[in-house]
């Protein structure tokens, strides 16, 4: 499927700030929309469309940091930079540590903002691409029988077939047939590609 | 023997002196009572006895001897003649007394009566009047007051230790010496010689008050409260002044140091409110500065493209203007907040403070197409406050109302046309006295008045409802009410609406 064109999120509740970002980011030829409050966003927030969110960290309502919440509940994997004001670094760390993309602190330089946001909608790119990669590889191992699934996870182990034969109670001739299976249905062109595929679906540590 | 009559013997009782009468034989023949005091015998004990009993064994003789020879018809040596002679008491003790012997004329053998009269009685009364004295000296020199007498001239008379303490002289060094010129420091003596003439004037026994200066020897100037008395002779005349004086010159000193410490601690509470609110300051601050930042760098990307959006660009400087103008606005909120001067409390006439504001507001009240009522108590008493910040708060709190009603208005338009003949909204300014005596100035309006979560808020530095607030007028205004020892509430208005209102103390005046 083709790629949606990006687009920045601006929600700030104050009004000067939030329309001084639209026409900064609009100046450097960003798709730009902007909300006045958390929920506004929510509402009409699309986990399909790529892009990524300046969020203001102090907002009457629902908080940046309650939104952030609730966008990792939702599964949400759009980037989100916070702006903050002197007081909010306390509030800027935690929201880091929640998974937040970055944190800018008002005021700020066009260019940090800019440098910001463009590595966010590369890493959103990145994410939905890995994200796309893992969903085809995940589709491809719901393909295998539990018998290749057993060889697959013995040899992504780094076991010879005979040791695998061993371990199954099968004859090497058998796990050679499954393991051909294997690498077939998972489109692996060699052992490493396999291993590289587990670790992109495996739970990062 | 024939003994006086009762009629004589009443006489002898009532007399003051001992009297005791013998015969020929120096046999009593009467003993009144004050010879029964004197000598402790009862005169049923001692009639018929030898007046000897009475007297020293050296004078015995020397009696015996002068009868003897008064009877031998010989010169009589102490008849008619007074003389001091020893006697003894029953219990043995001696003492002196003055005796005169007369011969009650006409007896047959002779009686003589002897008149004896108590030297002691007479230095007891000295020693009691000398011990009086010194007791009174004793008072004057107890006393934690000044004393201070002078005559009619303003010459001092008597001066107790005290006095002499303060004023680091000896009594010899005043005494006589005017009290105004020796001892007044030298600004305060017209006050002191008026005070002192006021006194001789005045016909009252009432003591008067004053207060004044007296310079020690040493320089040093005391603070002095006086209550002063005249005294007067048997005819009412005054012949002096009795000054006593307290030295309040620490008290007052310490009440300066007390009022200049409240004052720091004042200023203390007002910074820490500030810290409390820098954090938030610098966040609002940040608000309009992030916004002219973002604005102008945007102007700069937006002038380098070709065609460049000249609306566009104009509206962002527009903007930039606008918001170089909020920040202005907050900084000088916060600096009326933070101002360390000192507070000028001056007593004021509240109306007269709210009629001047008045003049200031109605403006205001043209603008939102409203009206601002005066409601004021007649007569109230005076307050202590800087009218200046008084009057901020006001325009502070009138200001609100009338912003809670326009934007009420436009929501409930029907409503308020339904309910309201006129056009306009109002906003009233109320004073009135309490039940204690103090001074309470409301602003209410019409408007839609506090949602409970508001409320509790409302108070708070950043919280605002309006959509350009900056949620530091009701947080400064809190913060000068305070300053004024008062509390700035709020309390729903009847039958709709806000009511903000703070008391302020009546202002107590001073005798000075």
């Amino acid at each position: 499927m083709k790629d949606l064109p990006q687009i920045v999120y601006v929600v700030d509740d104050d009004d000067a700030v939030r329309d001084s970002l639209r026409l900064l980011l609009k100046s450097a030829g960003l798709a730009c929309e902007v909300r006045g409050a958390a929920h506004d966003f929510l509402g009409s927030y699309d986990p399909a469309q790529p892009g990524c969110l300046v969020l203001d960290v102090r907002m009457p309502g629902m908080s940046g940091l309650e939104m952030q919440q609730e966008l990792n509940l939702r599964g949400a994997i759009i980037p989100v930079i916070f702006i903050t004001g002197h007081g909010d670094i306390p509030m800027a760390v935690e929201a880091m540590q929640h998974g937040a993309f970055d944190f800018l602190q008002k005021p700020f330089r066009d260019q940090e903002l800019l440098d910001r946001v463009q590595r966010a909608l590369v890493r959103d790119t990145e994410n939905r691409v890995r994200l796309r990669h893992t969903d085809r590889i995940r589709d491809r191992l719901a393909t295998l029988s539990p018998r290749e699934r057993e060889v697959l996870d013995l040899v992504t182990q780094g076991k010879a077939n005979k040791m695998v034969a061993g371990d199954l109670g099968v004859s090497q001739r058998t796990v050679e047939i499954h393991r051909a299976h294997v690498m077939q249905k998972m489109e692996a062109g060699s052992l490493a590609e396999l291993v590289r595929m587990m670790m992109a679906v495996s739970p990062r540590p | 023997m024939g003994g006086p009559t009762s009629d004589v013997l009443a006489l002898l009782d009532a007399t003051f002196d001992a009297v005791v009468i013998m015969d020929d034989r120096g046999r009593i023949t009467a003993f009144n009572r004050s010879a029964e005091e004197m000598f402790g015998y009862r005169a049923t004990d001692a009639i018929g006895r030898n007046v000897s009993m009475l007297m020293t064994s050296a004078d015995r003789i020397a009696h015996d001897d002068h009868v003897r020879r008064y009877l031998g018809g010989g010169e009589p040596r102490i008849l008619g003649k007074g003389r001091d002679v020893r006697v003894r008491h029953r219990d043995g003790s001696e003492f002196s007394v003055f005796l005169s012997v007369g011969r009650i004329p006409h007896s047959n053998p002779p009686q003589f009566v002897g008149y004896l009269h108590d030297n002691s009685l007479r230095r007891k009364a000295l020693a009691t009047l000398e011990h009086e004295r010194q007791l009174n000296r004793l008072y004057l020199d107890l006393a934690q007051v000044m004393l201070v007498a002078t005559n009619r001239a303003g010459a001092v008379q008597l001066v107790n230790q005290r006095a002499l303490r303060v004023l680091r002289v000896d009594a010899a060094q005043i005494i006589d010496c005017s009290w105004v010129d020796a001892c007044v420091a030298p600004e305060d003596r017209g006050v002191a010689r008026n005070a002192f003439r006021a006194l001789l004037m005045s016909g009252s026994d009432e003591p008067q008050s004053c207060e004044y200066h007296v310079r020690a020897s040493d320089g040093e100037d005391r603070f002095i409260t006086w209550r002063g008395v005249a005294l007067r002779d048997a005819n009412n005349i005054a012949t002096g002044v009795m000054l006593s004086g307290e030295d309040i010159t620490d008290q007052r000193r310490a009440e300066t140091e007390a009022h200049r410490a409240l004052e720091r601690m004042n200023n203390v509470s007002r910074l820490a409110t500030m810290g409390e609110m820098a954090a938030g300051i610098s966040h609002e601050l940040n608000q309009p500065l992030a916004a002219i930042a973002n604005y102008a760098q945007a102007c700069r990307r937006l002038l380098r493209m070709p065609g460049a959006d000249v609306p566009e660009i104009s509206g962002a400087l527009e903007q930039i203007a606008g918001q170089a103008l909020r920040a202005g606005e907050i900084i000088r909120r916060i600096r009326s907040l933070v101002r360390n001067e000192d507070v000028r409390r001056e007593s004021q006439d509240i109306n007269e403070l709210i009629r001047e504001v008045h003049t200031l507001l109605a403006s205001d009240a043209r603008v939102h197409d409203g009206r601002l009522e005066l409601d004021l108590a007649p007569v109230l008493p005076k307050v202590t406050v800087d009218g200046v910040q008084i009057q901020q708060v006001l325009m502070n709190l009138v200001h609100n109302a009338f912003e809670a009603q326009g934007t009420e208005a436009a929501r409930h338009e029907t409503v308020r046309n339904f309910e309201n003949s006129g056009a306009a909204f109002e906003v009233r300014i109320a004073t009135r006295s309490t039940d204690a005596g103090d001074v309470e100035v409301s602003v209410s309006d019409l408007g839609p008045g506090l949602a409970g979560e508001v409320e509790q808020k409302i108070f708070e530095p950043f919280f605002t409802t309006k959509p350009t607030g900056t949620g530091l007028g009701l947080a400064i205004s809190r913060s000068i009410i305070k300053a004024h020892e008062a509390r700035l509430g709020y309390r729903a208005n009847q039958p709709r609406g806000a009511c903000f209102y703070f008391v302020l103390p009546a202002h107590m005046e001073m005798p000075r």
